[in-house]
């Protein structure tokens, strides 16, 4: 083992509606590892299965593991979880902690999105859009399939236009209608492109405008990955943004930090012994169950 | 006097679950009971002339699908919602509805009453001016006085100065016994959680007024011997908006960590803070409904006297009470709610909102459609304005 057997280790699990994502700490707050997989239908069976993953990337073992903390819309399934923290929360922790000094974070989930004002790193103010799937990460996967293209490659071609073309509906079925019509007037691919991601975080500023942007800005999400989105982010928002190595963890590895803060604070308040850990027999009696 | 079967808080949870029991009973024993919609229909008028005035509620839990025929959706659910009960028969212990133009839809609401409701054939709809200019004041009077005579007709009697004086007094003391139930959440540990708290309130609405005052007393009572756990609840909140006559809000507040000690909504204080003041007649009735009741659908447009207006000063004159409650309350966090299309609440969220923040009181705007299922996806939004609390 890599590490000293009496240290302890602190894990965030962030259940989405798309990806699942889990991240270890160490008594620090350092990231020791993350693992990145999809939530699919069993937020169950998901859940113990990242963890499993994350403590083998980690290299450690269950009982090095001294609190946990599940976020994210799957958030209850985490049966061997100590705590429940809402992803705003998370992720607000998560992003202050790699970019101490944030004002504003954009977070582009799967299903929905979120706007997060932060000062001293701390979350004072946000906002969710989570009842429509236009200007979330959905709403790209339906232009993709339209188009039958990657989402990746459809970042690359978007770069190439300079001349976005006006998706004008926000609705996500209607924008797909408007991107085949756009294709058959024969508007050029790389401009259409352009457009939908311009139309996507349009919407989104929208959001964050509410609650006035201030730099520096953060954009966090598994849509961050995308080089058409962040370059549509930068026009719309006309501010650079600024985006983590890994932008789809920063939930997850909030939820660490903060279960690393949570274990610290009650071992102070004499609740909590920091030793092996208790939950790991609900745990594994959790898993075998569940095979 | 009928004696209830079960005393005080159970007996509110009973009449919660079933608002038009005693309605039903008191119409078999030959009452007259009347409906009414808002806060503004002056019941005290009501209970005066021997009738049993019965707030109409909506039904959070009922889908809405008679009211389509009548009303399109994209008008104020609460209010679509009491149309598709009344069609679907729910109010058949009502002998009148009355409705008052607190807001447009409020008004058009009373009239789809008369138009496809078989129940209730006596309604009335009252005119209420939306300032609380001195002149708007009389108008009003002129209202109740019409609203009045009406109602006399349909009792064969007229309206004694005693028996108003007797039902503003009798009123005046629910409003009371009210007030001294709400001190009973200021301390650090509520004695009562909000759902409980409005359950009596949704009572009160479904009640004859002295039994509503008897049912209070009880509940005091009850509270008051209670001995309290301490709370390990981080946050203590204000709910604001317009009528909420459902626990399930605050059951999704409470179980995200915190306690709702006080609102500003029609189901609560800004139904029973104003009293008639004496001598009790139209005038007083006038002043108590339109300039007291701080609901803001009336403009309460205090410098119009001044010839500069000053924003921040006019932001105190119309939200000051809502200072008071929050100080008084120990408030560390106020959760704007609304249902969808209300115009009127809605202009009014970033005037609170601002005035909220220059007294530094973080809050939230949560908008539902005025049903069960619309309250799952504020759920997190609401964990994660206590967790900013915290």
């Amino acid at each position: 083992m890599e590490y000293e057997a009496s240290k302890l280790f602190f894990a965030g699990i962030d259940i989405g509606s798309t990806m699942s994502k889990a991240v270890v700490v160490d008594d620090q707050g350092t990231m020791r590892g993350y693992v990145v997989g999809q939530t699919g239908a069993e937020h169950r069976r998901r859940a113990n299965r990242v963890m499993e993953d994350v403590l083998i990337k980690s290299s450690i073992t269950l009982d090095e593991v001294a609190y946990i903390i599940s976020t994210g819309y799957g958030r209850v399934n985490v049966p061997f979880a100590d705590r429940q923290v809402t992803e705003l929360t998370c992720h607000a922790k998560g992003v202050a902690s790699i970019f101490p000094e944030v004002r504003t974070a954009i977070d582009i989930g799967g299903q929905d999105a979120k706007v997060l004002k932060i000062k001293n790193g701390r979350l004072t103010d946000f906002l969710t859009n989570d009842k429509c799937a236009a200007g979330t990460g959905r709403f790209l996967e339906v232009a993709a399939e339209t188009l039958g293209l990657g989402l990746n490659e459809m970042g690359q071609i978007s770069l190439q236009s300079d001349t976005p073309v006006k998706i004008n509906s926000l609705c996500t079925i209607f924008a797909q209608q408007e991107i085949i019509s756009r294709l058959s007037e024969g508007q050029p691919l790389p401009d259409i492109l352009a457009g939908v991601y311009i139309a996507v975080t349009t919407r989104v500023v929208k959001l964050a405008r509410q609650l006035k942007v201030e730099p520096p800005v953060v954009f966090t999400g598994g849509v961050a990955k995308n080089a058409g989105m962040v370059k549509a982010m930068e026009i719309v928002l006309g501010m650079p943004v600024l985006i983590p190595e890994e932008p789809l963890i920063t939930g997850a590895l909030g939820a660490a930090i903060l279960a690393r803060d949570e274990a610290f604070k009650l071992v102070q308040a004499g609740h909590y012994k920091m030793e092996k850990k208790q939950l790991s027999e609900a745990y594994i009696e959790f898993t075998e169950k569940d095979r | 006097m009928v004696t209830a079967t079960t005393k005080g808080l159970s007996r509110a949870h009973e009449i919660y679950a079933d608002r038009g029991r005693r309605m039903r009973e008191l119409r078999k024993a030959g009452k007259k009971i009347i409906g009414y919609i808002c806060l503004y229909p002056p019941i005290e008028i009501i209970t005066a002339m021997g009738m049993v005035p019965f707030r109409i509620f909506g039904d959070m839990s009922e889908p809405i699908t008679a009211a389509d025929q009548v009303s399109t959706t994209v008008v104020c659910p609460f209010l679509r919602s009491i149309i598709d009960l009344g069609i679907k028969g729910k109010f058949d212990f009502l002998d009148g509805a009355v409705g008052a133009h607190t807001c447009d839809i409020g008004m058009t609401t009373i009239i789809a009453w008369r138009d496809y409701i078989k129940d209730a054939p006596f309604t009335h709809l009252i005119d209420v001016p939306h300032t609380d200019h001195a002149p708007a004041v009389d108008y009003f009077e002129g209202q109740i006085n019409f609203f009045k005579k009406h109602i006399e007709e349909l009792a064969g009697e007229k309206l004694a100065e005693d028996k108003l004086k007797k039902a503003c007094e009798l009123h005046n003391k629910q409003r009371k016994l009210v007030r001294d139930l709400y001190d009973l959440r200021k301390s650090d540990t509520p004695k009562l959680t909000s759902m409980e708290n409005l359950e009596v309130m949704v009572s009160l609405f479904s009640l004859p007024v002295e039994e509503g005052n008897e049912l209070l007393e009880e509940v005091i009572k009850d509270v008051k011997e209670r001995s309290i756990k301490p709370s390990r609840k981080k946050a203590r909140l204000m709910v604001w908006g317009p009528v909420f006559d459902n626990t399930s809000l605050y059951e999704l507040i409470e179980s995200a960590g915190a306690d709702v000690v006080v609102d500003d909504t029609c189901v609560g204080t800004r139904a029973f803070w104003a009293d008639v003041k004496a001598p009790y007649d139209l005038h007083a009735l006038a002043q108590r409904y339109l300039v007291d009741i701080k609901c803001p659908r009336t403009y309460r447009d205090t410098q119009h006297q001044e010839i500069e207006r000053d924003y921040d000063k006019d932001l105190d004159s119309r939200f000051n009470y809502i200072k008071k409650a929050v100080t008084d309350w120990h408030v560390n966090g106020v959760v704007l709610q609304s249902v969808k299309y209300c115009d009127t609440h809605g202009y009014e969220v970033p005037n609170l909102r601002h005035y909220l923040d220059t007294l530094g009181i973080p809050s939230i705007y949560i908008e539902h459609d005025y049903s069960e299922r619309s309250l799952a996806p504020i759920k997190t939004r609401v964990e994660a304005f206590v967790e900013t609390l915290g």
